[in-house]
């Protein structure tokens, strides 16, 4: 009898910790969230699509002075303004052959930003919030600190993405060509 | 002056109409995406601390993620290119993973200066299940996305580990 009992308190416990858990995402993140998703997209709507797409045209011009510009400056705008996974829909303005490596650069892009701007990828947050809320543990007052970083770290990472699946897909394009003709 | 009202009574509806709508987007992705989603994890977090299951989650985990190297063989398991698009989509796997990496260094297991290049190798196969749609999205032509799949996947088994390396760098000091 002792036994069962035990058992079904260690059974229980399992959920009672887990909605420990839960009451406090749901009021430290939660509200945040709501409060911050909705400013940012009333920002985005205000601002309008005319705008950012003419931003877009500009930073999407050829050249190598503008790599930099393409594989973060757009990149960050695009997730930030247009969020996943509508951001892709900038591949447009570029040309063809930059199109791959600017979508690696986007899509590499819709995790290191939600640290600081959840609104740009609100269905995946747990990539970063499953680390935080370690961290949160631990260390309370350097969740900011890292959400920086992450968002740094994430912009260097994507430009390197960006000139790397550039080559790669040139190599495999002229390789191609190479064997069709 | 009707003329005047009309029109500031049909701009501050505009403004108030768009805040609206704002609001309730947030509330919408709160209640259909975050929110299930936060249960789940809740409840894997629950299992995790309560039961055996954590112990032994810890210990494959602990030899991977506590150490540059560890980090780096997820990374580079997670970009083989065959592997990378079963793993992407919705990045369900890297949350979970995500989620199991924070518990553990919650618990003291995992030092907090590898939670910045964890977050990289757990996630190397972003977007790899979705590179036509997001190609097809940008318009690219059709020969495109038959040499920009393999160029993205191929990429990311070099830029995966590059951004372990980076994660690495930009968390000492922290």
């Amino acid at each position: 009898m002792d036994a069962l009992v035990a058992g079904a308190e260690a059974f229980i416990q399992v959920f009672r910790t887990a909605a420990d858990v839960f009451v406090g995402f749901t009021t430290g993140i939660i509200p945040i969230v709501v409060v911050f998703l909705t400013a940012v997209n009333a920002v985005v709507k205000f601002i309008g699509e005319e705008r950012v797409e003419g931003f877009a045209k500009w930073a999407s011009q050829e050249g190598w002075m503008y790599v930099p510009v393409r594989y973060t400056l757009l990149a960050f705008v695009a997730v930030f303004m247009l969020t996943n996974p509508v951001c892709y829909t900038f591949g447009t303005f570029l040309p063809e052959k930059n199109k791959p490596a600017f979508y690696d650069a986007a899509v590499s892009f819709v995790h290191p930003i939600t640290g600081i701007f959840p609104h740009a990828n609100g269905g995946e947050l747990f990539v970063w919030l499953g680390i935080a809320a370690g961290v949160e543990m631990v260390a309370p007052d350097m969740v900011t600190a890292l959400a920086v970083r992450y968002l740094l770290a994430g912009l260097v990472v994507i430009l390197i993405r960006g000139i790397v699946t550039d080559i790669i897909f040139s190599m495999m394009w002229k390789s191609r060509q190479g064997g069709a003709a | 002056m009707q003329a005047l009202i009309e029109r500031i009574g049909r701009s501050v509806g505009g403004v108030v109409g768009t805040l609206f709508q704002a609001g309730r987007d947030a509330v919408d992705l709160c209640l259909k995406t975050i929110i299930p989603f936060m249960a789940f994890v809740t409840f894997v977090i629950g299992l995790i601390l309560e039961t055996g299951v954590g112990d032994l989650i810890a210990n494959g985990i602990k030899g991977f993620a506590s150490s540059l190297g560890g980090l780096m063989i997820v990374c580079i398991i997670c970009a083989i290119p065959i592997l990378s698009p079963l793993l992407g989509p919705g990045a369900v796997i890297a949350q979970i993973v995500g989620v199991l990496v924070g518990t553990e260094i919650g618990r003291g297991n995992i030092d907090v200066s590898m939670a910045l290049p964890a977050l990289f190798a757990i996630n190397p196969q972003v977007g790899c299940d979705f590179v036509p749609v997001g190609l097809a999205l940008g318009e690219a032509e059709p020969e495109t996305v038959e040499v920009g799949v393999p160029a993205v996947l191929t990429s990311r088994m070099i830029t995966g580990p590059i951004s372990v390396v980076v994660g690495y760098l930009f968390a000492l000091g922290l």
